[in-house]
């Protein structure tokens, strides 16, 4: 139902604004409530208080708004629309839905999944079965006719991908899946752009329907594409092109290096008529050299966005070198300096052998981009020829020169001719000062890179001076005598260093400025792929950075998959391998959409007679429902504000203040949650935060606990006598409800009759000891039997069954060198009540050899066993007395008993720290004092 | 809407009030009743008048006077001098106090800015009295519910007749009280005040001295009601609807405070004392402020706080 321009989803809801006048009565009825009070002076009111007014009803300006209330809700419940969409469906039987979510779909994909949303909308009101085929996954999907609740979510799950479908067969795979008797609407919903050979397939397409065919267009005459970007020597060009020439287009194109920086920027203008154009970007060639991505501004799709990776392919170098012997020695190799600079660009090849020949041959066919010889004199003719046929081909041949190479006659793979034989300046050379570099010249690839001071030249063979030197001279000594020369040979370069690559001649090679220079040179080569290759390699690539359907760079989603480069072949772009950078920082391949221009038309022009074309609905259907409910909730609000005002309960202070909370924590929002989270905790564990204190266990038998309490109570006055430290009281904890995490120590005398913990509560203390406290337990059997000797008391079988649920490492009895011993007072027994029992403790790994005075080792051992009952000697009664003789009755023994204990109770709080101290003789010793 | 000003709370009377109640008490010092007020009554107490008469404490030795009985004299202290001595004893009497709190439904009223409802305040402060009273050796009543105690246990007895006593009357029985007794009234004194005076006039012609303790609970006295609120006589149960009550309040804190201060005059006319007290100050207040009105320490202007 509609009409004008509004619509209504539920127009029968709108019966019930018949119900208003009800409203309208029953709101006139009710006056409001008054508050109920008690009042014993009634009496004394009651001459005060005239005889009530009490109107019948509500004010008419209160009942307005409550109608007005209800009205409004009766209407957002019709569910009303502004504008709705007009019918797409004609026919009947299912709906046969193709929507492409390939590149074109980057700049209208929401339109596009509205416009489906809407169609699949108006199947579900009419219960047709919907055929969902969605570009990116045509050939998996089984073309099995769903309802539309399934076709919807796949559609709101469905995203545009920055690939190229192959619309042809995708319709011819529609074509021969679908049975044509069950269709009544075919709907594509196409990107407005396809191949040709689309139209057989799209016919039939459409006949699938008897003619109900839609194929819906976008407007492609700001559908721009990046057809090429070349690098061309005096500018890099890009070419721009569209497929409808019918307006004027005027664009940016920008370029950007591989951080995302703006180098150039370049404004085009497409007249009518004009279905391409050629952008120069003029820079200078080493800022061209940075360009890595090439986009229109704007372009919104995978295919504006140009990604080049030339300059960022990895190379692979191959490396000869004249001398047999280097591996003895690397400093003294080239080769070994050659190789560091190069190592984190390229990929380098260096065969083992003494045949250069072989060598040779095998680098060619390795197809590699640079070749480094370094002080190779002599090639054979026919090295000699493949080398130079490679270079031709577009090889980098860079020498070095050295003994060998000045020493060498008829070496024709130079740049330029050198003087040879006895006219090298090798030996004979009698300069007064080793000359430094002058500048790069502005013609080379060097050009721009720092000079070095620092960098002196004491040999190079020399060029001879034919006319052409200066135009071959990359790089020059203050004297003017060519460094770096180089000719480009064929389609390749050949590039001489007039020095050695290791340091004999130069310290060049052991400057920062050699890895760049030796950087550009491999940069400059081209990646050489020669397409006859014998062997095919597959090289496979991680996903680094991948484009978006909008063209934009980011990281790879879960889908992508690495990229597989085969010899000889260009990969595609496909859904797992999106285009995009494939590869790492230093090198990647770059995968584009499009590689050259791609014959495309438009699909309106392909669209037979029988197939109607749309434009997609731009504007939106407005859904008033929402705006509906809002202004209802606000009135209600007001609503709320003027009965509170007529009750007198309207107090301006309080109404601000409580705005003011109100907006407090609207602002606090999800901060709140967790400060009150924080403030939610007990007030027994903030207490317990306050203050160290030692902790025992309630084992549940009074007697026990109280002896444990009061031996700790003792040894806190103890400790808070003697130490620095002053330990709050001593705490029980339950080891199944407390919260263990703020006791360092806890002490637990083991008994018995008490209750073992259930496997949670075991589980708890395993995480305190895990999580860095210590347990101390007690068997307090000593006498009875022991946890050393030989029979097992009650006790220690009790303790084994409990530490047979945990994670316990290895135990020793305290090495004398612990740091138990040691970290209060100077301790070799560690007696309790009783004397003679070992303490256990965590065996420790490290082994000091004897030599030092303390062991080290990192943490605290989690777990300490005595059976010495320290609690027995520990105990005071409230008057500070020990509570328990010793056995046997020695005062010293109970002094030793607080001593251990005071070490415990340091040890968990410092740990190894003791360790570390008892170094400090030798350390002062070394420092000399 | 926001929680009710007042409600009505459960009768707080035997033991609670009467815990609270030693324990004021134990706050303030004996009370003796003022002794110009005695009527020489021939009812023996055992607390000392500060004058000689029949009792057992020694009070002085006074030079025989003819006439007198041979056996007053004390021969020990006689033999000392030529002198003969009589020995005076301190003339102990009682006196007799009637304490009665108002058990009228009103009464049980509380508001949210009292700590306790008046009727438990009352009650507190009637047997704090008690107590107080039988410690400085008085005879206390409770008119209608028990005859006068001279026990220094008087308090917990009239506790124990109050929660014995099921049905109270709500009009205090006078029939006991006799001439010259003090009568302490804890009340809110809503009543009309024209029976109010009818009652007092009748008993201040039998020669009884009357305090009036006027029980506020702070609402009655500030009439914190706003908006459209319907008032309930916790009484009689009347009705009373106020569209804006808070325009009522000036009206009404008038009319309150003009009415107290009436019973006030009315009392003073007849020689009696009128002391407020408000549910939500200390019980302590009430307390010293009757110590001191039935000892006579200072000279009463009425009125209390």
């Amino acid at each position: 139902m509609s009409f004008l321009s509004l619509g209504f989803g539920a127009p029968l809801m709108l019966a019930a604004l018949a119900l208003l006048p009800i409203i309208w009565w029953l709101l006139r009825l009710t006056p409001p409530k008054p508050n109920q009070e008690l009042f014993p002076p009634i009496r004394i009111l009651q001459e005060v208080v005239r005889k009530e007014e009490t109107p019948a009803h509500s004010p008419w300006w209160l009942t307005l708004l409550r109608l007005t209330i209800a009205a409004l809700i009766i209407l957002a419940l019709a569910k009303p629309i502004w504008d709705p969409p007009e019918d797409q469906l004609t026919g009947e039987g299912s709906l046969l839905l193709y929507v492409d979510n390939g590149w074109t779909a980057g700049r209208d994909w929401e339109q596009r999944k509205k416009t489906a949303l809407q169609i699949i909308n108006e199947a579900d009101e009419t219960s047709r079965p919907v055929i969902l085929v969605l570009a990116s996954e045509s050939t998996k999907s089984d073309l099995a006719a769903n309802n539309a609740a399934t076709a919807r979510e796949r559609v709101l799950a469905a995203q545009a991908h920055p690939v190229a479908g192959n619309d042809s067969e995708i319709l011819q795979h529609i074509v021969s899946q679908v049975d044509a008797q069950t269709i009544g609407n075919v709907i594509w919903l196409s990107g407005g752009l396809t191949g040709k050979e689309t139209s057989g397939p799209l016919t039939s397409f459409a006949s699938l329907a008897d003619n109900n065919a839609t194929v819906f267009s976008p407007d492609i005459s700001q559908t721009l594409s990046l057809a090429s970007v070349r690098n061309e020597p005096d500018a890099m060009t890009a070419t721009v092109q569209r497929l409808s020439g019918t307006t004027e287009i005027a664009g940016t194109l920008r370029a950007f290096d591989l951080k995302d920086r703006i180098v150039g920027e370049q404004a085009f203008t497409m007249a009518v008529g004009s279905m391409s154009a050629d952008i120069r970007f003029e820079l200078p060639v080493e800022l061209r050299n940075e360009i890595a991505r090439v986009e229109i501004v704007g372009g919104d799709t995978a295919a504006s966005v140009k990604l080049l990776d030339e300059r960022f392919l990895r190379r692979r170098v191959g490396l000869i070198s004249g001398e047999k012997n280097d591996f003895a020695q690397p400093l003294l190799s080239p080769l070994y300096y050659i190789s560091r600079a190069l190592e984190p660009y390229s990929e380098l090849r260096q065969p083992v052998g003494a045949n250069v020949d072989e060598i040779t041959d095998a680098l060619i066919e390795l197809q590699i981009s640079t070749l480094i010889l370094a002080d190779i004199g002599t090639l054979s003719e026919q090295s000699s020829a493949k080398i130079r046929k490679w270079v031709n081909e577009g090889g980098m041949l860079i020498r070095f020169a050295g003994p060998r190479l000045a020493g060498a006659t008829n070496d024709r793979l130079v740049p330029t001719p050198l003087r040879r034989g006895g006219r090298d300046l090798g030996g004979s050379l009698t300069w007064g000062t080793p000359q430094p570099l002058a500048r790069f010249e502005a013609e080379g690839p060097f050009f721009g890179l720092n000079v070095p001071e620092d960098v002196t030249v004491t040999r190079q063979v020399l060029a001879e001076p034919v006319a052409e030197l200066p135009d071959r001279t990359w790089a020059s000594l203050a004297d003017g005598t060519p460094l770096v020369t180089a000719s480009k040979t064929g389609r390749g370069w050949i590039v001489l260093f007039h020095v050695t690559a290791d340091a004999s001649w130069s310290n060049l090679a052991i400057s920062g400025t050699f890895v760049d220079m030796l950087h550009r040179l491999t940069s400059l080569s081209s990646a050489v792929s020669t397409t006859d290759a014998a062997e095919t390699s597959e090289v496979s690539q991680a996903p680094w950075r991948l484009l978006d359907a909008r063209g934009q760079l980011g990281q790879p989603g879960d889908q992508a998959q690495p990229l597989v480069i085969r010899t000889g072949t260009k990969p595609t772009p496909s859904l797992e391998n999106p285009p995009g950078l494939y590869g790492t920082n230093d090198g990647f391949v770059a995968l584009n959409l499009f590689e050259g221009a791609r014959a495309l038309s438009p699909v309106s022009e392909l669209a037979g007679s029988n197939i109607s074309v749309r434009q997609y609905v731009d504007a939106a259907a407005l859904e008033l429902r929402p705006i509906l409910l809002a202004i209802a909730l606000g009135l209600l609000a007001l609503d709320c504000l003027a009965v509170l005002w007529m009750a007198g309960r309207l107090n301006m202070r309080r109404l601000a203040r409580a705005s003011a909370i109100a907006l407090a924590v609207a602002v606090a929002g999800s901060a709140s949650d967790s400060v009150a989270q924080e403030n939610s905790a007990l007030p027994e564990e903030f207490q317990a935060t306050l203050q160290t204190r030692l902790a025992y266990v309630i084992t549940g038998v009074s007697d026990v606990d109280e002896m444990s309490r009061r031996a700790l109570t003792g040894l806190t006055a103890f400790i808070g006598s003697r130490t620095s430290l002053e330990p709050g009281p001593p705490v029980g904890v339950d080891v199944a409800e407390d919260e263990l995490n703020f006791y360092p120590l806890i002490y637990w005398p083991v008994s018995v009759d008490a209750e073992k913990p259930d496997r949670a509560a075991m589980a708890r203390v395993d995480a305190f000891m895990k999580q860095g406290g210590t347990v101390l337990f007690d068997t307090r059997d000593q006498l009875s039997g022991g946890f050393s000797g030989s029979g097992t008391s009650a006790e220690t079988f009790w303790l084994r069954e409990l530490l047979s649920q945990l994670d316990i490492p290895p135990l020793e009895p305290v090495p004398s060198d612990h740091v138990l011993t040691k970290a209060f007072y100077l301790l070799d027994t560690f007696p309790g009540r009783f004397f003679g029992g070992n303490l256990w403790v965590e065996a420790s790994t490290s082994d000091t050899g004897g030599r030092r005075p303390a062991r080290v080792g990192d943490g605290v051992s989690s777990i300490i066993i005595t059976s010495n009952d320290f609690a027995g000697a520990w105990a005071v009664d409230p008057s500070g007395r020990p509570l328990l003789p010793t056995i046997p009755p020695d005062p010293r023994q109970r002094i030793f008993a607080y001593r251990t204990g005071v070490n415990l109770v340091m040890y968990t709080l410092t740990g190894n720290y003791k360790s570390d101290q008892v170094h400090i003789p030798a350390l002062l010793e070394r420092l000399g004092q | 809407m926001a929680a009710s000003v007042g409600e009505r709370v459960a009768t707080d009377i035997g033991g609670g009030p009467l815990a609270r109640a030693k324990q004021r008490a134990a706050l303030v010092p004996d009370l003796l009743i003022e002794a110009s007020r005695i009527a020489n009554n021939v009812i023996s107490g055992w607390h000392g008048r500060r004058k000689r008469g029949i009792g057992d404490n020694f009070w002085q030795f006074r030079p025989y006077v003819a006439g007198e009985t041979l056996a007053k004299i004390d021969w020990r202290r006689s033999a000392r001098d030529d002198h003969i001595y009589v020995r005076d004893r301190e003339w102990e009497a009682a006196h007799t106090i009637w304490v009665w709190a108002d058990p009228s439904q009103s009464m049980l009223y509380k508001s949210r800015m009292a700590t306790v409802s008046k009727q438990s305040r009352a009650h507190v402060l009637a047997l704090a009295l008690c107590d107080l009273l039988s410690r400085g050796g008085e005879r206390v009543g409770w008119p209608g519910l028990s005859r006068p105690y001279s026990n220094r246990n008087a308090a917990e007895k009239i506790a124990m007749e109050l929660v014995a006593a099921r049905s109270v009357h709500e009009k205090m029985h006078t029939i006991d009280i006799r001439q010259h007794a003090d009568l302490v009234i804890f009340s809110d004194f809503l009543d009309p005040l024209s029976e109010i005076y009818r009652e007092s006039q009748v008993l201040a012609q039998r020669n009884v001295r009357g305090h009036f303790v006027q029980i506020v609970d702070p609402a009655e006295e500030t009439f914190p009601y706003a908006g459209r609120v319907e008032f309930e006589d916790p009484e009689t149960g009347n009705r009373l609807t106020a569209g804006r009550a808070e325009q009522f309040k000036a009206d009404y804190s008038r009319r309150f405070q003009s009415r107290k201060d009436e019973l006030k005059q009315h009392a003073q006319r007849m020689g009696w004392t009128h002391i407020v007290h408000h549910t939500d100050r200390p019980a302590s207040e009430a307390l010293v402020a009757l110590h001191a009105v039935l000892s006579g320490n200072f000279t009463f202007k009425g009125g209390g706080q």
